[in-house]
């Protein structure tokens, strides 16, 4: 695009009418009138779709193009499915003809049949979008007729089922005599549709254009003799009109050039009435010559952008349905907004440039531009002077015309020809230009260097975009409701004052660009319906926003993306002093991309989520360049485990019930549950661990028991409440009742006691709820600690008791060791010390008794106080509770209490013994790994469902459900997957199944690895089955291994496994 | 003309030598590199990949055999393989190459561990990754000691990295409850006196030390939390 066309297009953007807003973009003559085309290129890759929603959006129409040789591929369903979801009008064009007469070598006979295979499909496509949104509207009726019975819906599903039968088929679908297909060879230059060769023929053979453009496509076939058209070409082995008038042509063009037929070309060329340049006619390579035939024959871009221009909508013709689509977010209807919302349809519709006119701005995405590139940062040709003469001149040349053509014919073209200057869309679309027109170059601002400098990508949809003019921003969760009801009405124009309201916020334009490729250029002003550059909102708007002079406004909708984020990498500074960087370079990503995620972790990781590989790398490559600007490296993110227990199996790894055969007895492989245990620890046979601390005073008895699931699951749902009841008790525990419960928490607080109790029966659980003393780890925890000694009474349902005796605040304090003992034990297991899950561990008996008796000598000494010294919880172990301070009073400030002994002190001592039962109570018991799981919602296509099912067994993935969509060939597949094995996933599955399966994570549950990870066979049959090794993988080994040796852990794995194989050093020999 | 003669050396490659000295004589056995550690945790349980021979040597490189009379009056048998277990198990051992290299590289992930649990980034309280901390050490050129333990070499490696990256320990919540009367006079030693307060666990036993000498017992310290660190994941918005 050239300067001196830039004041055209400024005068073009004020003329509503003849704006064309679709993908890609230049302006354009047309028969007399002339259009703005705003053009918007968005990349062709699956995992770039994002890029396509953002478009779709403010676009008014788009262009499908589609490889003749390739066909229908899942991205042209995606982009159709996109185009559809937003209600713009999509033409076709079927790209590179050329590839069919060239390399496939096709008689025009069989690129008919090809072309009309595909538009076939494309069709097909279309029609399944079609009765799928019918039966969707339909069921939606069915669900709200009783309801609403003359909604929005009930019109809308009318309209479709009448369309159904007869006229709204012809409008959705792709046919040549429609004009809404082209066909074309962009790298030759060509292009055509049918409209163009019925012209030609008209005057040629004489028949009516009208007739032409009915059969150009089509069993038609002509009867040459008769003048005639006739119908049923293949019954009487014609040709069809379109293979004998138009293919042939250009094959025989293709013919001659290709076999260098000198004669032939220029026969041609005269009978064209082309005239090709003696360069280009010399020149030996075809492609050449035939370009310079073609592109004067069949220029592509007239094709193309009269398509356009014929067939595309303005910004005046959008649709009430549209409208109303964008304003209603999910299940909201139109009907229910306020009506000064329902008065903003009008400003839509009308799309008025007048000042009165709201303002009404969609910014569909952000991106970032080096602030270098910003145009008050560039050196111009052009002085300003020179510039606003430039406009002036316009000005004037633009008021003679309007003068003369008495202010209502369309403009003449100023320049004819040379004024289209876009290049035509290429078949593989590449980055994402925008290009828009018109400009005014302003004064230098601040900007730092080197900054990125976000603008946003936006579109007018009503009133007029001025610079400074101050203007709401409305994020996606906003609701004008909330705004009306926080604002009376009838307010003028909004002071600063205004109150808070969520998702709003108000500023100023502050800089309008015109967005010309990668090219800025300023403006002024914006009028309604065209595409451009808000910059300073970086502040305002993290990725998409609506922007209006009135707050009424409801916001729009949420773009469409048809890729979620699934791809998840843990991303980390290479110099872990660069950490700064790393996080303000993400969130710039964050803002810069609509279609990633970024999370940080508790573990600290950061945490990258992007659509697909292709995305990933892509996100990287801007973190490493523009946003962070530092080294970065990538790894697989760290993958959490829980520990837990199981009921001892029933039966063996050969399905042989356990105790039928006995254990063959082999020395080596004997099974070393006892060998674990070190000396002085008593373990029953029932898993009672009975464990006494190091200065011999206090005996403690553990047992863990597994936790039923459903308990496990209502611990975990709970936590927020068991994590009140906590810090309850601790303020209990201060005298501080200042925090007065809660009714409704009390509430919650017995049905949560309830549903415990409901769900643990039997004998073995008999009371024990109202033992439990405590949960863990963190207090809040899925595990459960119980005191089932006789004198407990300090469950956490009751609280401490108030007025308990000395004897039991002198327990409750070493039981606060106790209890950070099992908090510790929960915190790690083990296993990988990973964290416990779904474990209950009960302690039988504290025996204290020697404790006492030593203490009891200075019981009498100890003064009230002690009561009030009480403490909540104390998890450290070199933490000394009020008990051994006492006797350090006792000792009278020498400093050593006698119970700080050799040992440490009493209650760190009795922590890590609480510690060390819990552990050894769990390691007597059948141990199991939990993996967390995704759900993964799979759409696939029937033939490739296989596949699919491939992939998901390959990854331990378990399929739950499998149903077929409505209306669709699309099944719904419902499967988990353990997180572990999910990295790449996605990506295997989109490569496995060309793209026509995407599956979406979310994260669901936790699972019970059924594979004991300490397994070795033991019976004569594991032995058959597995061999003395079980070199058979071990799903729980293998994680548990992995995550120790992260954890540098201790790994029972042979350094060398084979000691004759290692590479011999000794040189003799 | 040759005449294959068979030869009655046997010559060991890749050997380890354990030695034990007893009853004034010195005792070796011929082992394979890298599986005496191996043998030892109870990985390896197979005695033939760990022996090269059941022999029991005076000198393994010379190749002398231990004499009879000297097993019976140092070991009470002359049961070679009993011998040889018992060598193994109590002697001295040359650490191979491999099993140096492994112990090394685990006790460097294990304090790199405790570090990324013990610490934070004070800018966001968030802890680090132990990758990350990994990398650090090896940045900063940190050589592991087999003779200290790792938990004291931790502590170490944070006051190395503080001077190259924000790192700090997690700071522990701590609860105090004093009489009233002692809570002034605590006041200036522990200023400002809050009643929830973080501090570096680093001195947690003198702040301890302290309430107890000064209040004389009463007061107490009570831990509200051991590490103060963000929770949940956080998402960019």
């Amino acid at each position: 695009m050239v300067l001196n066309s830039l004041d055209k297009m400024i005068q073009l953007q004020k003329n509503t009418a003849n704006i064309r807003n679709i993908c890609v973009l230049a302006h354009v003559d047309h028969g007399n009138e002339e259009y703005l085309i705003n053009l918007i290129d968005s990349p062709g890759h699956v995992d770039f779709s994002s890029e396509v929603s953002t478009a779709v959006r403010i676009c008014d129409g788009c262009i499908i193009v589609v490889d003749a040789v390739e066909g229908v591929c899942p991205q042209t369903q995606a982009v159709l499915r996109q185009a559809w979801l937003e209600n713009i009008r999509p033409v076709l064009v079927i790209n590179k003809i050329d590839r069919l007469i060239v390399e496939l070598k096709f008689t025009p006979q069989e690129a008919y049949s090809h072309l009309k295979n595909i538009l076939e499909q494309i069709n097909a496509l279309t029609g399944t979008l079609f009765t799928s949104k019918v039966l969707e509207e339909r069921a939606e009726r069915e669900t709200e007729s009783q309801v609403n019975p003359n909604s929005e819906q009930g019109e809308q599903v009318y309209d479709w089922s009448t369309g159904l039968e007869d006229t709204d088929d012809s409008h959705l679908y792709f046919s040549p005599e429609q004009g809404n297909v082209v066909f074309t060879s962009a790298i030759d230059g060509w292009g055509f549709g049918i409209e163009h060769f019925a012209r030609i023929y008209s005057q040629k053979i004489g028949i009516k254009k009208e007739v032409l453009m009915k059969t150009l496509w089509g069993d038609y076939y002509i009867n040459m003799k008769a003048k005639k058209i006739m119908k049923g070409d293949q019954a009487k082995g014609k040709k069809p009109l379109f293979v004998q008038l138009i293919l042939e042509n250009i094959w025989s063009l293709y013919d001659a050039v290709l076999k260098k037929d000198k004669d032939k070309i220029d026969k041609i060329v005269t009978s064209l009435g082309l005239k090709i340049g003696a360069r280009e006619a010399r020149h030996s390579d075809p492609k050449v010559q035939i370009n310079a035939i073609c592109s004067q024959w069949l220029p592509i871009s007239h094709a193309v952008l009269a398509m356009v221009c014929q067939k595309l909508p303005s910004p005046l013709d959008i649709t009430a349905e549209r409208v109303e689509r964008l304003m209603c977010t999910g299940s909201q209807t139109f009907d229910s907004f306020p009506p000064e919302t329902q008065a903003l349809k009008a400003a839509f519709m009308k799309c008025g440039s007048e000042d009165t006119a709201p303002v009404i701005i969609f910014v569909s995405k952000m991106f970032a531009v080096d602030a270098k590139a910003l145009p008050q940062n560039k050196p111009r040709p052009l002085t300003q002077e020179e510039i606003a003469q430039r406009r002036e001149r316009a000005r004037q040349r633009h008021a003679e015309k309007l003068a003369a053509a008495q202010g209502q014919a369309p403009l003449e073209p100023t320049q004819d020809g040379s004024a289209i200057e876009t290049c035509p869309k290429g078949e593989e679309p590449r980055g994402d230009e925008q290009q828009v027109e018109s400009m005014t170059p302003k004064p230098v601002l601040q900007e730092e260097n080197n900054q990125e400098s976000f603008i946003a990508f936006a579109r007018v949809f009503s009133g007029v975009a001025r610079r400074g003019k101050k203007i709401f921003v409305l994020g996606p969760k906003y609701s004008p409701l909330e705004f009306l009801r926080r604002v009376p009405l009838g307010f003028s124009a909004p002071p600063d004052g205004l109150p808070q309201v969520p998702h709003m916020a108000y500023c100023a334009l502050e800089n309008l660009y015109l967005l010309m490729g990668r090219e800025l250029e300023y403006l002024e002003e914006v009028p309604p319906g065209n595409v451009l550059g808000i910059g300073g909102l970086q502040d305002f708007v993290l990725k998409s926003a609506t922007l209006c002079s009135l707050p009424s406004c409801p916001p729009f909708i949420p773009l469409n993306f048809e890729a979620t984020p699934i791809v998840r990498v843990a991303v980390e500074p290479k110099h872990p002093s660069e950490m700064p960087q790393l996080v303000k370079g993400m969130k710039l990503l964050n803002q810069a991309d609509p279609c990633v995620q970024i999370l940080i972790q508790e573990t600290g990781e950061h945490v990258l989520v992007t659509a697909g590989e292709v995305h990933l790398q892509r996100c990287l490559d801007d973190l490493k360049e523009r946003f962070a600007k530092i080294h970065i490296s990538v790894s697989e993110p760290i993958i959490p485990f829980r520990e837990t227990i199981t009921k001892p199996p029933k039966v063996d790894m050969v399905n042989e019930e356990i105790g039928k055969q006995q254990k063959v007895a082999v020395i080596h492989q004997m099974k070393e549950d006892q060998s674990k245990i070190p000396e002085g620890i008593q373990v029953d046979s029932d898993g009672l661990i009975t464990i006494t601390t190091p200065n011999k005073l206090a005996t403690l008895s553990v047992r863990a028991m597994p936790l039923p699931e459903e308990v496990t699951q209502i611990l975990e749902e709970n936590s927020d409440l068991i994590r009140s009841m906590e810090q309850l008790t601790s303020s209990l525990n201060e005298g501080e009742n200042t925090h007065m419960i809660h009714q409704k928490t009390q509430e919650k607080i017995w049905e949560f006691k309830g549903k415990l109790e409901q769900h643990l029966t039997g004998r073995r659980w008999r009371n024990i709820v109202d033992q439990i003393w405590s949960f863990g780890p963190r207090k809040c925890g899925p595990n459960i600690l119980v005191n089932k000694s006789e004198d407990f009474q300090n469950s956490v349902w009751t609280g401490p008791a108030d007025k308990a005796s000395k004897e039991a605040s002198r327990y409750r304090d070493l039981g606060n060791s106790i209890v950070s003992g099992f908090q510790l034990a929960t915190l790690s297991g083990p296993m990988c010390e990973e964290p416990l899950m779904g474990v209950c561990f009960v302690l039988e008996k504290w025996d204290l008794s020697k404790f006492e008796e030593q203490g009891a000598s200075d019981l009498a000494k100890e003064g009230q106080e002690e009561n009030e010294t009480c403490s909540g919880g104390n998890e450290n172990q070199e933490l000394q509770d009020g008990c051994s301070e006492a006797f350090e009073k006792r000792t009278s400030q020498k400093g050593e209490s006698p119970l700080t002994d050799c040992y440490g002190p009493f209650s760190g001592q009795l922590i890590a013994t609480m510690k060390e039962a819990c552990r050894y109570a769990l390691q007597v018991k059948p141990q199991r790994l939990m993996a967390a799981m995704y759900t993964c919602d799979i759409m696939a296509t029937g033939d490739v469902l296989g596949r699919v099912y491939a992939v998901l067994s390959k990854r331990e993935g378990r399929v739950l459900q499998e149903e077929m969509k409505e209306g669709t060939d699309m099944f719904i597949i419902k499967a988990v997957l353990p997180v572990a094995e999910s990295f790449g996933f996605a990506d295997e599955i989109r490569k496995r199944t060309s793209g026509l399966a995407s599956p979406q994570l979310v994260f669901s549950h936790w699972e019970i690895i059924p594979s004991d990870p300490f397994w070795v066979p033991t019976t004569e049959e594991e032995y058959l089955h597995f061999g003395e090794k079980a070199d058979s993988e071990n799903q729980a080994r293998k994680y548990m291994n992995a995550v120790r040796k992260r954890k540098g852990l201790y790994v029972e794995e042979k350094i060398v496994e084979h000691a004759e194989k290692q590479r011999t050093l000794s040189k003799n020999k | 003309m040759s005449i294959f003669t068979p030869t009655n050396q046997i010559r060991l490659t890749n050997v380890a030598v354990v030695r034990m000295k007893r009853a004034g004589k010195r005792f070796e056995i011929a082992c394979y590199k890298n599986k005496v550690v191996g043998w030892r945790s109870g990985v390896e349980k197979d005695l033939d990949e760990v022996l090269q021979t059941h022999s029991v040597f005076v000198n393994v490189s010379k190749g002398q055999v231990a004499k009879k009379e000297d097993l019976i009056s140092a070991f009470g048998t002359d049961d070679q393989t009993e011998i040889c277990k018992q060598i193994l198990t109590k002697g001295e051992v040359q650490v191979s190459d491999k099993e140096r290299h492994t112990q090394l590289e685990q006790m460097f992930r294990d304090i790199a561990t405790i570090v990324a649990d013990k610490c934070v980034n004070p800018e966001t309280k968030r802890p680090y990754t132990v990758i990350l901390i990994e990398r650090a050490m090896k940045d900063i050129h940190y050589s592991v000691k087999t003779n200290k333990s790792t938990k004291q070499q931790a502590l170490e490696v944070i006051k190395q990295l503080k001077e190259k990256m924000k790192i700090e320990r997690a700071h522990m919540r701590l609860r105090f409850i004093l009489p009233v009367n002692e809570g002034k006079k605590l006041k200036e030693k522990l200023k400002p006196l809050i009643k929830v307060c973080l501090i570096d666990p680093g001195c947690f036993r003198e702040i301890d030390e302290l309430i107890k000498k000064e209040t004389k017992g009463k007061g107490s310290l009570e831990v509200l939390n051991l590490k103060d660190v963000e929770e949940g994941d956080e998402k960019f918005e």
